[in-house]
């Protein structure tokens, strides 16, 4: 009997890979091309992608060179005589500050941690609460969102600096935190990705096997959008790791790495490979976030795209 | 009847609810809303910094009357800004689509490759960005024999020798000139393309294939035609970033503005061109189809 049972299984399994290889063909066959095709193809991706890297590598390159090349009019693009001098100059550089570079690394991956996870928290709540459930003016609110994407900080800097004031929080960790925490495109994208992934009867049959809605929202809404989720840390990251608080913060011991960039790279041309070095240093934790959640990019913006 | 329109799960209690959505709510009207409002009310008013604070007097709309009419600059940098979009955004669109085409094909080392045209976005924010692009393009293209990629900086002397109108020399330099520009624009826009091209069936080319379309057609009859809603939303994010940039010359007008203390006329300056931006994007999505807006409540 058993026997049976699986020689059918067999002989079913064969007819679904034969029935898949046809298509793998066809999708090979589609996309194959002459030798020369894939030299020019490779050829233009290759070199747009080098125009994207230039950049990135100049300034790699730019932060190992001694003073006397940085110096160098017109400047060269390589480097003849690699040294670490700027990077072990920095700590130097900031000696008058009082404040050691590391406690700013620290401020910088402490309020960049925080900001973003509270970030990605709220915005996932509100993106589950404006997608499933039936509160009134949900709507109203998607459609702040949607309009809220369209405007950039500059407006509101001014304004949001009286609120800072009035809530008391200037010159504290909050200021550099708080403000992250009115998310748009977190909110946005997660709410496409649940409006789409996340089926109403997941959330029935949890609710009829007894699970609470915090339950629900951390066992099964969190699991499931997991790659959008991913995505926006990401995003959140990236631009939290990379804000200036503009004029809000005066002590010296809260400030984190680009407000020191900003002192740094005031000190004018000799001091432009100390300031390569710590735009080095901080790209550095972009791309470790960035490694992490590659591979969930792609698919979670396809969400945004279909429904958009 | 509205209880029937809206759509959602009923276990998902209204009480329960708002407990969820409340701190995003509280950060969103401190510091987005109650901000927005008060920069409107700037725009219409007189803002004096004093000793104890700021003080606000209602004016109408003379600023806006003064930025159109008066100001020596603002219309100049109004339309500047959106000539700069016109010719930048087909390109960027274009570029960006072939490169996602290409990057989506199954070959090996794509997801390296995806990874070089993605890096940018991720690094080159905020001031690190205007460090490297400052640094980078003055840079390279002023060592022009020894860099990489010196030869395509003498732009001049090929367009010379091509012997084109100077209508389209120019507009060929200003592309290439502005080359990282371009390329580094162009990180969020293949992703969004690529995922779109995911999200074709593939039994749409197989099809095709079989009636016997070749590659060309089956771009313009499969790809192109699928592609339409997320052409629309690479379109507008595109617009939105190039509107937004803070390269863009408005944009470092009004902040140097800001940061010397007014704020009035900035604001008014800032809403004034808002306004064109979003009409601008409300005609193209109007243009596109109408249904669609519909979606995007």
């Amino acid at each position: 009997m058993e026997n049976a049972i699986n020689s059918q299984k067999k002989t079913l399994r064969q007819k679904i890979r034969s029935l898949k290889k046809p298509s793998k063909k066809m999708n090979v066959k589609r996309f194959t091309r002459s030798r020369s095709g894939t030299v020019i193809y490779f050829t233009f991706i290759a070199l747009a992608g080098l125009f994207s890297m230039l950049p990135l590598i100049y300034s790699v390159v730019t932060s190992l060179k001694p003073l006397d090349e940085l110096l160098i009019f017109p400047p060269k693009f390589f480097v003849r005589r690699p040294t670490l001098e700027n990077y072990v100059a920095l700590p130097g550089l900031l000696s008058n500050l009082k404040v050691p570079l590391s406690r700013y690394i620290f401020n910088s991956l402490f309020v960049s941690i925080v900001a973003t996870g509270l970030y990605v928290f709220i915005s996932a709540m509100a993106a589950y609460i404006l997608s499933k459930s039936k509160i009134k003016g949900k709507n109203v609110l998607f459609a702040i969102v949607q309009i809220a994407l369209l405007f950039n900080a500059y407006v509101l800097s001014v304004p949001r600096y009286l609120i800072f004031s009035k809530l008391n929080i200037i010159d504290t960790y909050w200021v550099e935190i708080l403000p992250h925490l009115a998310s748009t495109l977190g909110v946005f994208l997660m709410k496409q990705y649940i409006d789409g992934y996340v089926p109403d009867s997941l959330l029935e049959a949890a609710h009829i096997d007894g699970a609470g809605n915090f339950r629900t929202f951390f066992g099964i809404v969190i699991p499931v959008i997991k790659p959008v989720f991913l995505t926006v840390i990401l995003f959140a990251f990236r631009d939290i790791w990379a804000s200036i608080p503009d004029g809000t913060i005066f002590t010296e011991n809260l400030k984190t790495l680009p407000m020191i960039m900003t002192q740094i790279t005031a000190g004018g041309i000799a001091r432009s490979g100390s300031a390569m070095a710590v735009t080095v240093i901080m790209m550095i934790p972009p791309i470790l976030v960035y490694l992490v959640s590659q591979s969930n990019v792609v698919e979670s913006m396809s969400s945004a795209g279909i429904k958009g | 009847m509205r209880n029937k329109k809206r759509k959602g799960v009923e276990s998902l209690k209204a009480r329960d609810g708002l407990m969820f959505i409340t701190p995003w709510i509280i950060g969103i009207v401190l510091f987005y809303l109650l901000p927005l409002i008060q920069s409107i009310v700037y725009s219409f008013s007189d803002v004096l910094l004093t000793a104890d604070g700021m003080k606000i007097s209602l004016t109408g709309i003379s600023h806006y009357k003064y930025i159109i009419t008066e100001h020596p600059d603002y219309t100049n940098m109004l339309t500047e800004s959106l000539v700069s979009m016109v010719y930048q955004l087909p390109l960027i669109v274009i570029l960006s689509m072939i490169l996602a085409i290409m990057l989506n094909r199954d070959f090996r080392g794509r997801v390296f490759f995806r990874g070089l045209y993605f890096l940018p976005v991720i690094i080159a924010t905020g001031i690190a960005m205007e460090l490297i692009f400052k640094t980078t393009t003055t840079d390279i293209s002023s060592s022009a024999p020894e860099a990489v990629a010196g030869s395509l900086f003498t732009t001049t002397d090929i367009m010379n020798f091509l012997n084109l109108p100077t209508g389209i020399a120019d507009y060929v330099s200003n592309i290439v000139n502005n080359i990282f520009n371009l390329v580094w624009s162009c990180g969020i826009q293949i992703i969004l393309f690529i995922s779109g091209l995911q999200s074709i069936p593939g039994s749409l080319y197989e099809a095709s294939h079989i009636e016997g379309a070749t590659k060309w057609e089956q771009f313009w009859f499969v790809t192109f035609p699928m592609l339409g809603r997320i052409t629309l939303l690479v379109v507008i994010f595109t617009m939105v970033e190039l509107f937004t940039d803070t390269r863009n010359e408005l944009m470092r007008h009004v902040s140097t503005l800001m940061k010397g203390g007014v704020y009035d006329q900035s604001s008014a300056m800032l809403w004034f061109y808002f306004l064109i931006v979003g009409g601008v994007i409300g005609i193209i999505m109007l243009l596109y189809n109408f249904k669609i807006l519909k979606k995007w409540e």
